[in-house]
């Protein structure tokens, strides 16, 4: 007990504290103000039992106890339900309590992981975090942090509020576009096997709304979404798809067309997805038709193509493996 | 400058200069060879400091040498321009050619090098070529150490569970990495992952590493070159082809094994030895204290490769998602061979010192004083305490070793945070 001010409040207690104050939060007169420094001074004292202050480190039980007091009473939904009523630093504390207590392990159990898979609203709540702009970014940091987790990143992936995502990624506002970006890059990244799984079942949809990234206006979404797509279709876990994608004549003709893009960055992805098409030992008769048919073109074009990239072997090495398969086409056998 | 970094370094290979001894004494006395003292009367010294000659590559400067492969010499550098420090991988020609496959394995190592970007695979910065020298230098991350030299480094030849557990995880997540790009490493052992100095561990030698074809829809492979103490009972039973992937499962297995134990699951007097007895298959953990990772070890080191666990498998095995507090208990990185710097600082220092002040400086007075010099060790009875192979000291000598530095330290005392 310290010799001055005041007593040390019990995890209950500061739970309780919050919860209250958080329900006042939201009144326009005295008392609510008066609520929203309980919120932040609570949020400071949650941050300190978890963090420990200064040479201080953290006292397990009382994290532990903590973390039951935050699970029982359902806090952490009611934090990010409430998130856009916080002030500036109390919305840092919730990402920073909420980061700390989803990283709890007790041997190989992650007790936080599993509360929020009985509770996948916090989720849900999390990834909408995104319509808001003052609550944008901190849902992001707490997003990511979830993405960690197998459990969780499944149950975020075969939601509905995943599509949301391709809305996301497009928002005007840069910071929170590209904070979007990552956070569905890490879901569909993340857990090698998970995604395999998902992009297998979901193709259509997902692949629907992909294109719609790739045709996108805005120059950032369009090369961030190639590039994405190349990472995704060169990884051996997403071997189904990749055929499945480059089997698609309308892929292919969306390919070439970047291949003639305007800015050098997006000619230079789009050769590295391009390059899969051509490699394809068995292509089905429509993407033959199409190289066929542009034979010449495509020899011409890929021969002045990024000339200036004298220094990178594998580039040169590949696009005259390219160019060569390309010459060598031929239109099989009618019978 | 130069003459005060000579004396500290080649201080065990040259003569001390003492005046309190004299000649007779040591005639009669019968110490061995290494602690001979000469005098002789300072103005018969004929004075040539050794010149530490700063040399560059491309932009990149030169320092003392961190290991010697089959290939050539690994150097640390200083990137001149960001000041960033690297690892020089010099490769020449002509010890190239007597190697089998060596040029073939260069040129895919370094193919394979430039088009992966992970945490935990080493990053090929450049590759620079000297024509008339014959020589090749692969620029690479800097790494402190590799784990096969911090085993021998302790007498236990094993790590603390903690530290196991922290390099394991992060060999499987670098080697999902690997085969996500439709690579087999083929070579995984603790001699080819490095750590760098904030403890992330990089896997390196991609050498005899396979890229399985894009279009190829399983892993099989038909060719190995790995250390046979790694290999499965798939290749030592000399089949003719094998899924990869489950390769470097087992050679992930034997290694995890052997950082945890201090032991090999499988050996033998010779190949042949080792083979059969690899090819049997039949190993026996021993006691570790802690049951999940014995589990694990057998997952991966079942003898059928179809049920030998899969990497997904074994990172939702308990002991990968284990939490293993960190103790005090700590193997670091010994120092080099020819220095007795626990802390590996960076040996870049002194060249760059030669190569900015070597001239200018008057040695007698700017360290008359000599307080650095006091702990200079003697000829011959500290240098053989630094004998390679002998264990090397833990963090707790620190202090004491940190004395015999202290040039660097007094001139350079910021340089341990690099």
């Amino acid at each position: 007990m310290p010799l001055f001010g005041k007593s040390q409040k019990t995890p209950q207690e500061m739970v309780k504290n919050l919860k209250e104050a958080i329900s006042q939060i939201s009144r326009e007169d005295k008392k609510g103000e008066k609520a929203s420094d309980d919120v932040s001074k609570n949020l400071v004292l949650m941050k300190t039992l978890l963090y420990g202050a200064g040479d201080q480190e953290p006292q397990s039980e009382q994290v532990a106890q903590l973390a039951q007091e935050i699970y029982n009473s359902k806090l952490l939904l009611l934090l990010i339900q409430s998130l856009h009523r916080i002030d500036f630093e109390g919305k840092k504390d919730v990402a920073q309590i909420f980061n700390n207590v989803l990283r709890r392990q007790i041997a190989t159990r992650s007790p936080t992981v599993e509360h929020i898979c009985t509770q996948p609203e916090i989720l849900f709540t999390l990834m909408k975090g995104y319509e808001q702009q003052e609550i944008a970014l901190n849902c992001g940091m707490m997003l990511r942090e979830c993405c960690r987790y197998e459990a969780l990143a499944k149950i975020m992936l075969y939601s509905e509020e995943f599509y949301n995502f391709f809305r996301y990624v497009e928002v005007s506002t840069f910071d929170i576009a590209s904070d979007a970006f990552s956070t569905f890059k890490e879901l569909l990244t993340r857990h090698k096997i998970l995604c395999a799984e998902f992009l297998e079942a979901n193709y259509g949809r997902v692949f629907d709304q992909y294109q719609a990234l790739l045709n996108s206006e805005n120059y950032v979404t369009r090369r961030q979404a190639l590039k994405l797509l190349g990472e995704l279709l060169l990884d051996r876990h997403n071997f189904t798809t990749m055929t499945r994608y480059i089997s698609n004549p309308d892929n292919l003709k969306l390919m070439m067309n970047m291949l003639r893009e305007k800015s050098r960055n997006i000619q230079f992805e789009a050769f590295h997805v391009f390059k899969v098409f051509v490699a394809n030992p068995n292509k089905p008769k429509p993407i033959l038709d199409i190289l066929l048919r542009n034979k010449e073109k495509l020899v011409d074009f890929l021969t002045k193509f990024h000339t200036d990239r004298s220094e990178d072997e594998q580039f040169n090495d590949e696009k005259a493996y390219l160019i060569k398969q390309i010459k060598e086409l031929k239109a099989p056998d009618e019978h | 400058m130069d003459r005060m970094l000579d004396l500290d370094e080649d201080a065990f290979q040259h003569p001390t200069i003492m005046d309190d001894i004299l000649p007779e004494d040591f005639l009669n006395d019968d110490e061995p060879l290494g602690t001979l003292w000469t005098r002789l009367d300072s103005d018969q010294i004929i004075y040539q400091p050794q010149r530490r000659k700063a040399t560059m590559v491309g932009k990149y400067l030169k320092g003392e040498t961190l290991g010697e492969g089959s290939y050539g010499k690994v150097k640390e550098v200083l990137d001149s321009e960001n000041l960033c420090r690297r690892a020089v991988k010099i490769l020449k020609k002509g010890r190239l050619r007597k190697i089998p496959n060596g040029e073939q394995n260069v040129k895919r190592e370094i193919s394979l090098l430039k088009r992966l970007s992970n945490k935990n695979v080493i990053q090929l910065i450049e590759v620079l070529y000297h024509e008339e020298k014959q020589k090749m230098y692969m620029i690479m991350e800097y790494c402190s150490g590799n784990l096969q030299e911090m085993l021998e480094s302790v007498p236990e030849k094993k790590f603390p569970l903690w530290q196991a557990h922290m390099y394991f995880t992060q060999l499987i997540d670098g080697l999902e990495y690997l085969h996500s790009q439709g690579i087999v490493h083929k070579d995984i052992k603790p001699g080819n992952l490095l750590v760098t100095t904030d403890g992330t561990l990089k896997i390196t030698d991609l050498g005899v590493a396979e890229a399985l074809d894009y279009f190829q829809e399983d892993d099989i492979c038909k060719t190995s070159q790995g250390s046979p103490a790694f290999q499965p009972p798939e290749i030592a039973n000399g089949l003719d082809s094998f899924h990869g992937f489950k390769v470097d499962v087992w050679s992930s297995g034997v290694t995890l094994y052997n950082i945890i134990t201090g032991k090999y699951p499988f050996e033998g007097d010779n190949v042949y030895r080792l083979f059969e007895t690899i090819g049997k298959g039949v190993f026996t953990i021993p006691d570790t204290g802690d049951p999940s990772v014995e589990d694990l070890i057998r997952g991966m080191l079942t003898y059928d490769p179809v049920k030998r666990l899969k990497i997904q498998q074994i990172k939702h095995h308990n002991w990968y998602r284990k939490k293993i507090s960190r103790t005090t208990e700590y193997v670091m990185p010994p120092p080099l061979p020819d220095s007795d710097d626990p802390l590996r600082c960076m040996t870049v220092i002194p060249y760059l010192e030669a190569f900015h002040c070597g001239e200018e400086y008057d040695e007698e007075e700017e360290y008359e004083d000599g307080e650095f010099f006091v702990e200079q060790p003697g000829p011959s009875g500290q240098g053989a305490a630094q004998q390679p192979g002998t264990p090397s000291p833990k963090l707790k000598d620190k202090k004491s070793k940190r004395k015999k530095i202290p040039v660097r330290k007094f001139t350079f005392g910021s340089c341990k945070q690099q």
